[in-house]
C-alpha cells in the first residue's frame, strides 16, 4: 500500500517499465532463435491497467508481436538497433521513475518536519 | 521478482552464445581432422537455439494471469547437430589415413564460415551483456531510493 496516490502511480510506472525491460531482455536473448518473432507491450494500456487495478494488478502485461519489422530467411525479425533503442529508453524512464519517488519521500519528510 | 528475471533472461542468452562460440571454436580447431573415436573425418558441429517458455500451455496460463508475471522467454541451446556435407576428398597418397585410391577425407569446415560465425557470437554476447548492465544499474537505482540523503 504506497503512502500517496502519486506513489501509487509512480509504483506503477515502475512495474511498467520494468515487465518492458524484461521483455526487451527477452528479445536481445533471442536474436538469433529461428522463427523469433519481436515482442512488446502497449505502455498506455499497461500503464492504464496498472493505474486502475493498482496493488490488485496481479496480471501479467499483454504482450503483441511487432508489426513490420523486415524478417531474416531464418523467420527471426529481431531488429538490434530497435532493440537497444528500447533498452535505453527504458531504462531512463524508469531512472525518471526512481528520481520521482525519491522526490515524493522527500517532500513527505518535509511535511513531517513542518518544512524543516 | 521482475528484476532479477531479467537477469537469469540475460544470462541464459549469454551461456547460450558461449556455447556456439565454443562449438564453433571446436570447428575451426578440427579443421584438418581426419581421425576421431568415430572413425573418419571429424564432422562439423552447430548449435540449435530454441526459445523457451514457447509451450502452449504456459502461453496460456500466462494469458490467462493467474500465475502472475510472464517469466518471458529465455534462450537454450536445444541441440548441438552435425552438419551432414559430404568430407572434401583431397589426393594424398603417402597420407596413413588415405582410402585405396590415394585419396584422404577432410572436414567439409570453411574457416570463413566459422570465423563469421564465432564473431556473430561475440557481438551477440556483447550485446546482452549490454542488457546485464542495464539491469543491474536498474536494480542499483531502486536499491539507492532506501538512501537516505
Amino acid at each position: 500500500m504506497a503512502t500517496t496516490p502519486l506513489m501509487q502511480d509512480l509504483q506503477g510506472y515502475l512495474k511498467v517499465t520494468v515487465d518492458r525491460q524484461q521483455i526487451v531482455a527477452s528479445n536481445i536473448a533471442n536474436v538469433d532463435t529461428p522463427g523469433y518473432h519481436v515482442r512488446d507491450i502497449n505502455f498506455q494500456s499497461a500503464m492504464q491497467q496498472v493505474m486502475l487495478k493498482g496493488d490488485d494488478a496481479q496480471l501479467g502485461p499483454a504482450t503483441n508481436d511487432v508489426e513490420g519489422l523486415p524478417e531474416r530467411p531464418d523467420g527471426n525479425n529481431v531488429n538490434i538497433d530497435r532493440e537497444s533503442l528500447v533498452l535505453s529508453q527504458t531504462q531512463l524512464q524508469y531512472q525518471m521513475g526512481v528520481q520521482l519517488i525519491k522526490e515524493e519521500f522527500h517532500r513527505l519528510l518535509s511535511a513531517i518536519k513542518d518544512g524543516n | 521478482m521482475g528484476m532479477f528475471d531479467m537477469l537469469s533472461i540475460s544470462a541464459s542468452a549469454l551461456s547460450a552464445e558461449r556455447q556456439r562460440a565454443e562449438v564453433t571454436s571446436a570447428n575451426l580447431a578440427n579443421a584438418e581432422t581426419t581421425r576421431t573415436d568415430q572413425g573418419g573425418p571429424y564432422v562439423r558441429k552447430e548449435v540449435v537455439f530454441s526459445a523457451t517458455n514457447s509451450s502452449p500451455f504456459r502461453t496460456v496460463l500466462n494469458r490467462v494471469g493467474r500465475f502472475g508475471q510472464a517469466a518471458g522467454g529465455s534462450v537454450q541451446v536445444s541441440q548441438v547437430v552435425n552438419d551432414t556435407t559430404a568430407p572434401i576428398m583431397r589426393y594424398e597418397p603417402g597420407n596413413p589415413d588415405a582410402d585405396k585410391n590415394g585419396f584422404v577425407a577432410y572436414p567439409a569446415i570453411n574457416p570463413v564460415t566459422e570465423m563469421v560465425d564465432l564473431m556473430g557470437a561475440v557481438r551477440s554476447y556483447q550485446m546482452n551483456a549490454s542488457a546485464v548492465s542495464a539491469a543491474k544499474q536498474m536494480i542499483q537505482q531502486s536499491i539507492d531510493i532506501l538512501k537516505s540523503s
